[in-house]
């Protein structure tokens, strides 16, 4: 077999129309995974009684089995318990009428929330106990100062580790082609066995990639200085 | 006025404070000394309940929380009565000098962002500070930061200003900057708690003393009193390890 180098360049351009599939699912595990993440992060740092264990289990069940089982999780139970529901509730809805990409969206969003609850809950833990007793002390409330004054610098504390996740995110959203969404891998897979050049396909998909994390990079590192004015101190 | 009664605190069964009592009139700088340990800071945090109190009672003016089942309404506006500065500074880091002091004013206060500003850069210039508007507290020295502290206590105009071992992290060169601010607030009539270990600042600043040991006043008075004329063996023992200079016998 021979590289074909000029099908590199082919194959990368059938593959862009396939970057807004896995633009979408990484935003929108993110996002969702970050809602989920502050929740779960605050109900164990306060311990909110009964919310508490189902936190911690909820983390540590995902944290403990691979995203891929989550996808298969939800692609086979999922339906299972919304027909389940919509015939006892007797609903007009069926669980065929949910476009696959919607069970990237949701599979991946649980395992973000996971992630990223440790991260966030770390960035919690990075905000000196002083700044909330400050705030207290000037008689803030307490989601006063949460919003004011602990959120901003505990973000600032965990945005390498939010960028981190953010990339896990971007590469594990490859998953999704075990349940048929074509994202930039499937297209590659695609591209690749109508031509019978693996190689170079897969090469195209990853110069993608690399170009997408490069970007998330760059964001991050502007980001992170502009949020991080206030830090002259730090061993960095 | 300010009336602490009967206020207990234990952290399990370790019992810090033994139903104290005090009393601190309008316009009064009360200072608190005594050993490490006495629960002097644990009294004074209790008074803007960052500790809570296991029972007593704090009565600003006339509102009055009953600890043993204060409400989180009530917790809230005793904060707002109160105002504290801390032994580590604690300025919020993410703000500069100029948001710290307006952060109270905008929140707390609801004021207009033009006033809010107005009167805190009126306050920084009080303590000295006019040029250092913009910087965060990263940029500035412990005196500088601790001054911010004093000015974002004082914009919230609060019945009592709690001090926390105000100089105790400074290094020896920045402690008299800060107690100047202080002094001269003081001054201007506004009632503060200090605990503190200057006691050169609480025999000049200090209208009333009062000396604990073990989770209990042991005694209190005017300076003169308490310093020249101590009646209790403990409080003897006390000063004449911290202020040697007066009986120093080898």
């Amino acid at each position: 077999m021979k590289l074909d180098p000029s099908f590199i360049w082919t194959a990368l351009v059938q593959i862009l129309s396939a970057i807004p599939t896995t633009l979408y699912i990484t935003v929108v595990s993110v996002l969702i995974g970050f809602v989920i993440g502050v929740a779960v992060a605050l109900i164990r740092l306060y311990r909110v009684p009964l919310l508490h264990p189902l936190a911690v289990g909820y983390v540590t069940f995902i944290r403990g089995t691979p995203m891929l089982t989550h996808l298969l999780l939800i692609y086979f139970g999922l339906p299972v318990l919304i027909d389940g529901l919509a015939v006892h509730f007797g609903w007009s809805f069926r669980s065929v009428s949910i476009p696959m990409i919607g069970f990237a969206y949701i599979s991946f969003s649980i395992t973000a929330g996971a992630y990223m609850s440790e991260v966030v809950r770390s960035g919690l833990l990075a905000v000196d106990r002083g700044q909330l007793e400050a705030a207290h002390s000037i008689g803030m409330t307490t989601p006063q100062a949460l919003k004011r004054i602990v959120f901003p610098q505990a973000l600032a504390a965990s945005l390498p580790n939010l960028s981190n996740s953010v990339i896990g995110m971007l590469h594990g959203s490859t998953l999704a082609f075990t349940v048929s969404v074509v994202d930039i891998n499937a297209k590659a897979q695609i591209v690749a066995s109508t031509n019978w050049k693996f190689f170079e396909a897969y090469l195209a998909a990853a110069l993608i990639f690399w170009a997408l994390t490069f970007l998330i990079e760059r964001v991050t590192s502007v980001i992170e200085k502009r949020i991080n004015l206030y830090n002259r101190g730090g061993v960095a | 006025m300010i009336k602490l009664a009967q206020i207990s605190k234990s952290f399990g069964r370790n019992q810090v404070l033994n139903n104290i009592d005090l009393t601190v009139t309008k316009g009064e700088v009360v200072v608190i000394l005594g050993p490490s340990g006495s629960g002097k800071t644990t009294l004074l945090r209790c008074v803007n309940y960052l500790e809570k109190p296991s029972s007593g009672e704090i009565a600003i003016g006339d509102f009055k929380v009953n600890c043993k089942h204060a409400r989180k309404k009530e917790i809230h506006q005793l904060r707002q009565k109160t105002a504290m500065v801390f032994q580590q500074y604690n300025l919020f880091r993410h703000k500069t000098a100029l948001e710290n002091v307006m952060e109270g004013l905008l929140i707390v206060k609801k004021l207009p962002k033009d006033e809010a500003r107005k009167r805190s850069i009126a306050l920084l210039e009080k303590v000295g500070l006019a040029s250092k508007l913009d910087a965060y507290p990263s940029q500035l020295s412990g005196g500088q930061q601790q001054r911010v502290g004093i000015a974002r206590a004082l914009a919230l105009e609060p019945e009592v200003i709690l001090f926390d071992e105000p100089t105790s992290a400074l290094d020896p060169e920045l402690v008299g900057e800060v107690l100047a601010v202080i002094r001269k607030i003081a001054k201007e009539g506004i009632t503060m708690i200090v605990v503190t270990h200057e006691m050169g600042f609480a025999r000049d600043v200090a209208n009333h003393v009062v000396f604990m040991d073990g989770g209990v006043i042991v005694e209190e008075g005017t300076p003169t009193e308490l310093f020249n004329h101590p009646r209790e063996e403990r409080t003897k023992q006390f000063l004449k390890r911290i202020t040697p200079e007066f009986n120093y016998s080898i």
